[in-house]
């Protein structure tokens, strides 16, 4: 099916050049759906192969199961109603997480990027608790937290804070001097300025301190879940080693994939209008 | 009448970057600021604009002190400064958010058909080219109105050709409210097509040199040989302000006020 498509995406991509400015959202319904299908060539012909390698029988499949016994497995457990708490749990703890991980990154992120003196408070202190590898807590929260949601959601949103942090201390601080200027000669009053002039040149930047947090997000799932849950997609991972079930451990990791890129591609969308301005090379599809 | 008093500035690091320079600009009068790079020109600019505090004189406008921006004040930069994430009109609507959305549109459409971007008014600025982008930039530098103008070497990122045509464009539309212009530039050619006072400044500390007054009437051909002769004055001038022989006192009894055509 990729083969097909080809030629339609050189098509498209003509397109642009042919007036000196692409009009905005400039795409033809071929282009929409060439480019993901072209995403979707390496993953989906690597499954095929192997399928064909273990269908032939060449492997038994045992420790690599084929694509196919990866998916008669989520059918089965969605089909036993086992799923959907698996997954409810860890998406529950996900947004958790990375909701306290947001609110305290972007807040403190803000009030260091914006006033100096708290830059030179607390900045240091945070620099040395982000250099220490975030699992060491794991012991710390189960203590003052509990083995239950408390201290996972603990873990995840410290996850989840540090380059929320980083990337909105770091926009502020960047912002371009020159476009404050032209709110300082159009009079603008502190919040105003805030808000008119330091949020939209802000906003890029924290859309990715955001993907980059939720993918931690992520990662801290599964190390909270595999200290003692009963559910969880981190729960099935542990269970299916302890029961030597590779395609257990191999369908979670693929919920766990579908789960994240789909995630992250909500917060892209979300985002997307307010980005439309951005005069980026990856924009315009990078180099064709 | 804007009024410069002994303005001084002295950067925290000990730079004197200018001293005690003293003018009288009338309304609607244009005043093109010219010197070698390092005479304080852009200082002084920013100092009217409120941007930058004089460490000591005065601006003020109509009697008014002037220590910060100044809504009757405008600027325009080297550079367009377009807010990148607002469409053409918005940017240029962006000095009248007191009005409302009504009067603003209104307004935003008169100025962008003045400036003939009536066709861009939802482009973002990343689509306009750098003519266009500072045309952008004049306009909303000129919606609110302002009484003074300030331009800082406005036009010296352009080529040659885009550069004539918003001169002249800048001259059109400075005749629909005459604003007191005052422009920065390093163009000598600039200053004589524009400028109907021409200060020259010279460096370290950066004070004023020398007065030239273009008594050419408008619109000014830029290939007659009385511009010539202005341009060859003002170039005189500037060389005799880089010449650390030439005192500062003689200066305007020089060359100056008796033409000899």
């Amino acid at each position: 099916m990729a083969m097909t498509e080809l030629p339609l995406e050189q098509n498209s991509t003509a397109v642009p050049q042919a007036g000196t400015i692409a009009p905005r959202g400039a795409s033809t319904p071929w282009s929409r759906l060439a480019r993901p299908a072209l995403g979707l060539l390496l993953p989906v012909s690597l499954a095929l192969v192997w399928e064909f390698i273990v269908w032939r029988g060449w492997s038994n499949g045992r420790l690599v199961p084929p694509p196919s016994r990866i998916f008669e497995t989520i059918l089965a457990l969605a089909r036993s109603g086992e799923l959907w708490p698996h997954i409810k749990a860890t998406l529950t703890r996900v947004a958790l997480g990375f909701g306290f991980g947001v609110i305290a990154g972007t807040m403190l992120g803000a009030v260091s990027g914006y006033w100096a003196l708290a830059r030179r408070l607390l900045d240091p202190t945070v620099q040395a608790l982000r250099a220490i590898p975030s699992i060491a807590w794991v012991p710390l929260f189960i203590l003052w937290l509990g083995i239950f949601e408390t201290s996972k959601v603990a873990l995840i949103a410290v996850g989840v804070f540090f380059p929320v942090y980083l990337g909105v201390m770091g926009a502020i601080l960047s912002v371009d001097r020159k476009i404050v200027e032209v709110g300082r000669t159009f009079r603008l009053s502190g919040p105003a300025m805030i808000r008119r002039i330091l949020l939209p040149a802000v906003l890029p930047a924290f859309v990715v301190s955001l993907r980059v947090g939720l993918g931690l997000g992520w990662m801290f799932v599964v190390a909270a879940e595999f200290m003692g849950a009963s559910e969880g997609l981190g729960y099935l991972l542990i269970d299916g080693q302890q029961l030597g079930k590779p395609a257990q451990i191999l369908a979670a990791i693929v919920i766990f994939a579908i789960l994240g890129k789909t995630t992250d591609w909500l917060i892209e969308i979300a985002a997307a209008p307010f980005l439309r301005w951005q005069d980026a090379f990856g924009k315009q599809g990078g180099q064709n | 009448m804007l009024a410069l008093d002994k303005v001084g500035k002295i950067y925290p690091n000990g730079v004197n970057a200018l001293a005690r320079f003293s003018a009288e600009i009338a309304p609607g009068e244009i005043v093109a600021i010219i010197g070698g790079s390092g005479c304080g020109k852009s200082t002084l600019l920013r100092a009217i604009a409120g941007l930058d505090r004089a460490t000591s004189g005065t601006v003020s406008l109509d009697a008014t002190a002037i220590s910060a921006p100044h809504e009757k004040i405008g600027i325009i930069f080297q550079e367009p400064r377009l807010l990148p994430w607002l469409s053409v009109a918005d940017n240029i609507g962006f000095g009248l958010s007191d009005l409302s959305a009504h009067e603003r549109r209104e307004k935003v459409a008169r100025s962008l058909a003045r400036v003939g971007l009536s066709d861009k008014a939802n482009a973002w600025p990343r689509e306009l080219s750098g003519g266009q982008a500072q045309r952008v930039a004049i306009a909303r530098a000129l919606v609110p109105q302002p009484e003074v103008l300030l331009l800082d070497e406005p036009f010296s990122a352009l080529d040659a050709f885009t550069r004539r045509d918003l001169q002249d464009h800048l001259l059109d539309l400075w005749a629909d409210t005459r604003p007191t212009l005052i422009l920065v530039t390093h163009d000598v050619d600039e200053a004589v097509v524009l400028a109907d006072r021409v200060l020259v400044m010279r460096p370290r500390p950066g004070r004023l040199f020398e007065e030239i007054n273009v008594n050419l009437s408008r619109p000014r051909d830029r290939n007659s040989p009385l511009f010539d002769n202005f341009k060859r004055h003002v170039l005189i001038a500037l060389d005799r302000s880089l010449d650390r022989s030439v005192p500062d006192r003689d200066a305007r009894s020089g060359v100056g006020q008796s033409m000899w055509w």
